[in-house]
């Protein structure tokens, strides 16, 4: 009779596993090809979910400028002064930490901050797919920079650069401590700089994904509280989209002047 | 029931790890992550910095030139107003000297005509002095001749005819009142 009972049970809760509405938060990063190209058996230019909305938030930043900026007045309308408004910001954040020599690195930085800041915030479109919540993305973005930084050293300064890991001002005793832990923090760069980024893409969607989830399925009578934290939250997503994106940039912008100007 | 329809539903989740850990779409994604990165800053760099760099460069020298402008307008209005300022101080001066030199006319005017009225009364007191000397004159004039005349009535009386005192009395009242009558006369 128990046994039957357990056996049932068991059986019974098999069957609801596979009909209940599955809870998987991190379905939504998951990354799906539309087309294959994978020529030779490499797979490098698959179109999937993620190239997709990379390619829309690059067409959307592109867009955005391209219409704010149609017929530029000596007396801004609306959009144009937003658009004035974003270069200023990010003029702003180079010259502040690049600051002498920081002009051609313009373009780039701007560029790099729209990328970041509209992928996290399409992301945020019912449906879409967050491309910063890739950690290859962040990662291919951050070693990008890492290796245009080590460029930049070398090609500035030459030989000297490697003075960069060797911290003025120190008694020669603690030199074999300290450059080595110079060169680990260097080498962390990049590692802390994607996954900042793409830890908090991920965990915010998590987080949406699970609230999501709980005010689809609950009865109506609890519905409402996690569907109200989803409204609060994804109003701190577009936020923290921002603040990721202005903090990525401003890292950038660190790292190029150290490159440029040697200071320790 | 339901939570071990979750706990299944998680087993199956661990199982398969995240997936921004598989690996096989890793290569895709780089290669698009840099062809969109720079397809993007190619076309902010071509079409939209360079827009902006030119707004903001015109608008910046606009707003330089319209400084100019003032600036050269203050300057101007300056230069208006300490010539007006002079203008007002010249006109003070003109209308001062011109009260000095009124004041001064008007004293002269006043010293001459006071001079004039002056001289003019001088002569007519003279003229009245000469008259009243002329009258006394001739007043006394014509009392030396009604004495005269007197003297002589009273001598051809007294030649004329013996008189009583009371007679002569009488012919010497006659005699003055003639003159008195006389001089009656003479002052009307």
């Amino acid at each position: 009779m128990f046994l039957t009972a357990t056996a049932i049970s068991a059986e019974a809760a098999q069957a609801a596993a596979a009909a209940a509405p599955r809870m998987d938060p991190l379905h939504h990063f998951q990354v799906i090809r539309y087309v294959e190209i994978a020529p030779f058996g490499l797979d490098l230019f698959s179109i999937s979910n993620s190239v997709l909305w990379m390619w829309i938030s690059v067409a959307a930043v592109f867009a955005f400028f391209r219409y704010a900026m149609r017929q530029p007045a000596l007396v801004p309308g609306r959009l144009q002064s937003i658009a004035e408004a974003a270069y200023l910001f990010i003029r702003g954040i180079v010259d502040e930490n690049i600051g002498h020599g920081g002009k051609p690195f313009f373009p780039m930085v701007f560029s790099l901050f729209f990328f970041v800041l509209f992928c996290n915030w399409t992301g945020l479109i019912p449906a879409s797919f967050t491309a910063t919540s890739q950690l290859i993305v962040t990662a291919t973005l951050a070693l990008g920079i890492f290796f245009l930084s080590i460029f930049l050293g070398f090609y500035k300064h030459g030989l000297k650069f490697l003075g960069f890991f060797v911290p003025s001002g120190l008694p020669v005793l603690l030199l074999p401590l300290m450059v080595p832990i110079e060169i680990i923090s260097f080498l962390a760069r990049p590692v802390s700089l994607s996954v900042r980024l793409f830890a908090n893409m991920t965990a915010g969607h998590t987080v949406l994904g699970v609230l999501f989830f709980f005010s689809a399925t609950l009865p109506w009578i609890g519905s409402w509280l996690p569907f109200g934290f989803s409204v609060v939250f994804t109003a701190v997503e577009i936020f923290i989209g921002f603040i990721q994106a202005y903090i990525f940039t401003i890292l950038t912008c660190v790292y190029i002047n150290d490159s440029l100007h040697l200071h320790h | 029931m339901i939570s071990s329809a979750y706990a299944a539903a998680e087993g199956h989740a661990q199982s398969s790890g995240l997936p921004q850990f598989e690996s096989s779409v890793f290569g895709s994604q780089m290669f698009w992550t840099v062809v969109s990165f720079f397809v993007l800053m190619y076309l902010l760099n071509r079409y939209v910095i360079p827009a902006i760099n030119d707004i903001l460069d015109s608008r910046s020298k606009k707003i330089g030139e319209d400084i100019q402008h003032a600036e050269r307008a203050r300057q101007d209005a300056e230069r208006l107003l300490a010539n007006y300022r002079d203008q007002i101080e010249r006109a003070r001066q003109l209308t001062a000297t011109t009260l000095d030199e009124a004041r001064i006319e008007a004293a002269a005017i006043r010293e001459q005509a006071l001079a004039e009225l002056n001289e003019e009364l001088s002569k007519k007191k003279a003229s009245a002095v000469e008259e009243i000397e002329r009258m006394r004159v001739q007043a006394m004039e014509e009392i030396r001749e009604a004495a005269v005349e007197l003297a002589m009535l009273a001598t051809e009386k007294l030649i004329a005819k013996t008189v009583t005192k009371p007679k002569a009395e009488s012919m010497v009242k006659e005699a003055l009142d003639h003159m008195e009558q006389n001089r009656v006369g003479m002052r009307h």
